[in-house]
């Protein structure tokens, strides 16, 4: 009897205090989840993502949007955007962390290559996407498409060049692994070496 | 012994330019002439950096840009380079400006055509089958060690240990101009802004100097250069657009 009191008054009490939080604090539980939607996820609706790459030299999170909009959804995204700013101790606000950019600036440049995704719309699948970063301290100075699959923006610059051209063109650039004596490529300094040994060592950790 | 374990000729890499130039002499000639052929080959590309290089305060370009040296006095190779670089201005619609970023800077023509000057000087000195490569601008004669022609990778602008096309060949001037190495360090001499558009330009031909030219033009005209290039009678070209498109003439000697 007593223990069966116990309970429903315990249930009563949380049932309370389910409704009071729901109640009188829900609008501020909503106003925190909306921005951690949008900074997790940029394609809830359609004319959403267009509106973003309208500022690219927005903070970080902004820089992100296009690469995550082109691959899948499913992306490992959400749990860094959460993990990242966990450290605070503020579980509550940490996804809104992100957008303030508080982690200390580093003065280094590295280059951060993501997965790559299928670029799929049900059971179509468009090509392979693969988005490369370029981080300076917290901020992202340049994002390089280093797959993208036929059709789409850049496939309507690309028509306009091939419809005067002669020669063979379009497609997207390959890796040939092929026995060479020498290379032609863009001259490099001396910095370039120290660029690459930096780039990899970041990866590295 | 077996044959696989050693190779005729000499390979020798020197930094010169800030950049690193490489030699490949593949003729089966006596060491000492090797070394020596060698030995010029670099000497003349200190001798070209000495005169040319824009980050020496003491260099004939800049006492010329300086107005230290008339044109009268200029050096001969001085008054070659001025009066290329003039033409190649004109040939290429002014986008290639060795007044670019405002001082004299025939950097853009320089490097090829000191590459070009060095496999003349070789070729006339007996040694036929070499290559020479100043910083990426390539000039291959003749065969490789193996007997076969060259090959020569062209840079993958997103990863500098891969090649994105291999070509080949026993008479070519392989000149890439990109900005994946420097950032965009190309201006746009009529909007005096970086060039945008283009990642990485090679153009082919027989002088590796005019090679050079074009290749950084092109770059300078952005999209509008695959165009340019296209309508060139007497070279070939591969190009590399921001959106990681590649474009190259259908003439373009390629190889698997």
């Amino acid at each position: 009897m007593r223990r069966a009191f116990l309970a429903i008054t315990g249930l009563a009490a949380s049932t309370t205090a389910l409704v009071v939080l729901k109640g009188s604090p829900g609008t501020s539980q909503v106003a925190q989840d909306l921005p951690a939607a949008q900074g997790i996820n940029p394609t809830p609706s359609g004319t959403d993502p267009s509106l973003d790459p309208a500022a690219p030299g927005g903070p970080a999170g902004a820089g992100v949007k296009p690469s995550a909009t082109a691959g899948a959804s499913t992306s490992p995204k959400p749990g860094k955007t959460t993990a990242r700013p966990s450290g605070n101790g503020t579980t509550t606000k940490a996804p809104s962390a992100p957008r303030t950019t508080t982690k200390p600036p580093q003065s280094s440049t590295r280059r951060v290559t993501g997965a790559g995704f299928d670029a799929k719309d049900g059971s179509e699948n468009y090509g392979y996407v693969q988005v490369q970063i370029v981080v300076s301290g917290n901020r992202i100075v340049e994002a390089i498409t280093l797959s993208l699959p036929s059709g789409g923006e850049s496939d309507i610059h690309s028509e306009d060049v091939r419809n005067r051209y002669n020669g063979t063109g379009g497609e997207v650039v390959q890796k040939q692994s092929a026995n060479i004596n020498t290379v032609s490529g863009a001259t490099e300094t001396s910095n370039a070496y120290k660029q690459s040994l930096r780039s990899a060592i970041e990866q590295a950790f | 012994m077996p044959p696989a374990m050693t190779r005729p000729g000499l390979c020798r890499v020197e930094q010169i330019m800030g950049t690193a130039i490489s030699l490949d002499l593949a003729d089966d000639l006596p060491p000492a002439d090797l070394h020596d052929l060698a030995d010029d080959v670099f000497a003349w590309m200190r001798e070209v950096d000495a005169r040319f290089s824009t980050y020496r305060a003491d260099s004939e370009v800049r006492r010329f840009d300086r107005g230290e040296v008339l044109l009268s006095e200029a050096s001969a190779d001085l008054r070659y380079v001025l009066e290329t670089c003039a033409d190649l201005w004109g040939v290429t619609d002014g986008f290639f400006d060795a007044y670019a970023t405002g001082g004299l800077d025939p950097s853009g023509f320089v490097k090829g055509w000191a590459a070009q000057v060095a496999s003349d000087r070789l070729l006339a000195a007996g040694a036929v089958n070499h290559f020479v490569n100043a910083g990426g601008d390539v000039r291959v004669r003749g065969c490789a060690p193996s007997g076969e022609p060259w090959r020569i990778g062209i840079r993958h602008p997103w990863d500098a240990m891969a090649s994105c096309l291999v070509l080949t060949g026993t008479d070519l001037a392989i000149a890439t101009s990109g900005v994946y190495e420097r950032g965009p360090h190309v201006l746009d001499p009529r909007r005096g802004a970086p060039a945008t558009g283009l990642r990485s330009v090679t153009v082919v031909g027989t002088d590796l100097g005019v090679a050079d030219a074009y290749a950084t033009a092109a770059l300078a005209m952005g999209a509008a250069g695959i165009g340019w290039l296209d309508r060139l009678s007497d070279h070939t070209h591969a190009v590399i657009t921001d959106d990681a498109r590649q474009f190259h003439s259908a003439a373009l000697p390629l190889t698997d």
